[in-house]
């Protein structure tokens, strides 16, 4: 009841109280009334009844001293044109009955000379009184009464209090159903205009605010309130919109920073790489027309004219990947990288079997990314523990993954030669080589390649080495993106 | 045996020398014509107006470069590929970068071939090798006269 109470609509709440209060005061005006009534009736009825015994008794008083029957038959005859009178008897000192008024019920008279209940007994009302003549006791009187009539009374009383009742609550229904409103009309206003601004989002919409009374004051404040609102409301919408002017500028800024950056390593790419070509090309053929005019110094000058060019192009080469796995549109796809580190291997063991290579890929590695660019950096992995393995009797290369909450650990680890700790700082850093090109070749760009992969797929990469005893590389990378 | 020539569309000197130097190298008999950008290439092609010129019937490949100057080497490709005379003329593109962007256009807009010029000669010599034998010796394409008949 309590629960659903909190559902109702206000109007009902309203209508629901004031029929709930008057129908409470109306019935028990009614219950105190036909109480009342009922009382004042019993004492009337008990009143009429000791009257009338008072009368009987002093008529029967000298017939009852003379015995004499006929007297006391006609006198108690008499009580029959009282409605209200069941059963009279008058008995002789001694108790004997001498007349009666019988019952209906044909009942006989009940013993004088026994203790007999007086007052309202029963379904009757019963009185006794002794008959004196001259302060001498000559004789009994016993009376008893319906309560039928009285019954009959007190009924109608009832139901007429009940109609009345009924009434004065419609009335008052009808006139609760007009008087809520005056109540509930501006709280119902006001909720539906706080439902239409929130809805419309309209927050130029004010509630009707009539009178100062408490809900008038609501009223208004209410207003105030949508007011402040709409001021704030119009300080974040221009907020937002010079918000999103400056990141519509600083985009476009961006881009035209991409695009000409792409442009740059578009002509990088293409008009870098002609003198270099040309320079090869030219150097190769000057080797084979005009060789013969070269003595073994010029020769070997050319040989390093040549094998400068290609190594600047590898260096090229290697930006380019570098600036392509940084600007490029990232893809969100599963990769089997068990498949894509058997993949490269493959290649890298026929490019360069001169070693025997032992290599364990751990089965099935899941993890999720840009193929193009993981495999851009465990290309540049592996080959790395290819090339520095290169020297040992037997190259050996491991690749095992670790699965953690959220996360997956790629390592790979080979057992080359290894780097300094001391250098750790640099590994990772573009132009920075531990070794020097005569002990190992390289650009120096593929560590950096490989961070800056690891890095825009939300991971991370860490190395750990000792000097003859191989390299250990950890990839992190989250398990999923969204 | 008619020699069908060989018409290489190349702005860079440099190269023109050395691809002229390559295809010997790749014992390439044919003719060579050497053109420097693809605004000579589509007078040589087809004139002033739509239609091929006569010198499109002794083609028997094209290098084509992607970047040349005033039309680019992709437009040059969109004119051979929208005229039924030299829709199957071979049509190798070359270029000096490996953007892969370049690379999709060209196949999409219908070459045959697409090489990245490789800063190592002796590479460039053996790519010719084999572009001259597929598509001057294998891979024959009927001749001007037959496709207009057809």
């Amino acid at each position: 009841m309590i629960g659903r109470w909190r559902y109702w609509r206000l109007k009902t709440k309203l209508l629901f109280l004031t029929l709930f209060t008057s129908a409470l005061g109306i019935s028990l005006v009614c219950i105190s009334l036909i109480l009342v009534e009922n009382q004042n009736y019993r004492k009337q009825l008990e009143s009429e009844l000791h009257v009338i015994g008072g009368i009987l008794a002093e008529q029967s008083a000298a017939a009852l001293l003379f015995t004499d029957r006929e007297q006391l038959g006609s006198i108690i005859s008499s009580l029959k044109r009282i409605g209200t009178i069941r059963q009279a008897c008058i008995y002789t000192p001694g108790g004997a009955v001498l007349s009666a008024l019988e019952s209906q019920d044909r009942r006989p008279c009940p013993d004088i000379m026994q203790p007999l209940e007086a007052g309202f007994v029963g379904d009757a009302y019963q009185l006794r009184m002794p008959v004196t003549l001259d302060n001498e006791t000559v004789g009994h009187l016993y009376l008893t009464s319906h309560l039928d009539v009285m019954r009959n009374h007190i009924r109608t009383f009832v139901l007429v209090t009940i109609a009345v009742g009924t009434i004065i609550l419609l009335a008052l229904v009808v006139l609760a159903l007009r008087l809520q409103r005056i109540v509930s009309e501006p709280i119902l206003t006001l909720s539906e205009t706080a439902e239409r601004i929130a809805r419309d989002h309209d927050y130029t919409i004010r509630a009707p605010v009539s009178g100062t009374d408490e809900l008038g004051r609501l009223g208004s404040t209410f207003n105030d309130m949508i007011g402040t609102i709409e001021q704030q409301n119009r300080r974040i919408l221009e907020s937002r919109d010079s918000l999103e002017r400056i990141v519509d500028a600083r985009t476009s800024e961006l881009s035209m920073a991409n695009r000409e950056l792409e442009a740059f390593s578009y002509s990088v790419s293409h008009d870098l790489r002609q003198p270099l070509r040309a320079i090869e090309g030219f150097g190769q053929a000057l080797e084979e027309d005009c060789g013969e005019q070269l003595n073994d110094a010029g020769k070997d000058y050319l040989r390093r004219i040549r094998a400068a060019s290609v190594r600047m192009a590898s260096l090229i080469d290697g930006l380019l990947v570098l600036s392509r796995v940084s600007r490029q549109p990232m893809e969100n796809e599963s990769i089997d990288l068990t498949n894509l580190l058997h993949e490269i291997s493959d290649e890298l063991m026929n490019i360069d079997d001169s070693v025997p290579t032992e290599v364990n890929i751990q089965e099935g590695i899941q993890v999720v990314g840009d193929s193009r660019m993981l495999r851009v950096a465990f290309q540049n992995l592996l080959e790395n523990a290819w090339k520095y393995s290169a020297r040992g009797e037997k190259r050996r290369v491991d690749v095992s993954a670790v699965e953690t909450a959220g996360s997956i650990t790629i390592e790979v680890r080979d057992n080359g030669v290894g780097f300094d700790m001391r250098y750790i700082d640099k590994l990772f850093v573009a132009f920075n080589r531990l070794h020097t090109p005569s002990e190992f070749g390289g650009t120096g760009i593929g560590l950096a390649t490989v961070y800056r992969v690891v890095r825009r797929h939300h991971g991370d990469i860490s190395a750990s080495s000792e000097v003859g005893k191989g390299a250990r590389f950890d990839v992190t990378l989250p398990v999923s993106r969204r | 045996m008619d020699v069908r020539s060989i018409l290489v569309i190349e702005d860079n000197p440099d190269d023109q020398i050395l691809t002229v130097r390559a295809l010997k190298s790749a014992s390439v008999d044919s003719p060579v014509i050497v053109l420097e950008d693809g605004e000579e290439a589509l007078k040589f092609l087809f004139g002033d107006g739509d239609q091929p010129s006569r010198n499109v019937e002794s083609l028997g490949a094209v290098l084509l470069d992607v970047k040349l100057p005033k039309v680019g080497g992709l437009e040059v490709l969109r004119h051979l590929r929208s005229s039924p005379l030299t829709q199957w003329l071979p049509v190798i593109m070359v270029t000096s970068s490996d953007e892969p962007a370049d690379l999709l256009e060209a196949y999409r807009l219908g070459a045959n071939s697409f090489i990245t010029k490789p800063i190592n000669y002796r590479e460039f010599v053996e790519q010719m090798t084999l572009l001259a034998r597929y598509w001057l010796k294998v891979n024959r394409v009927p001749n001007a006269s037959a496709v207009r008949s057809f």
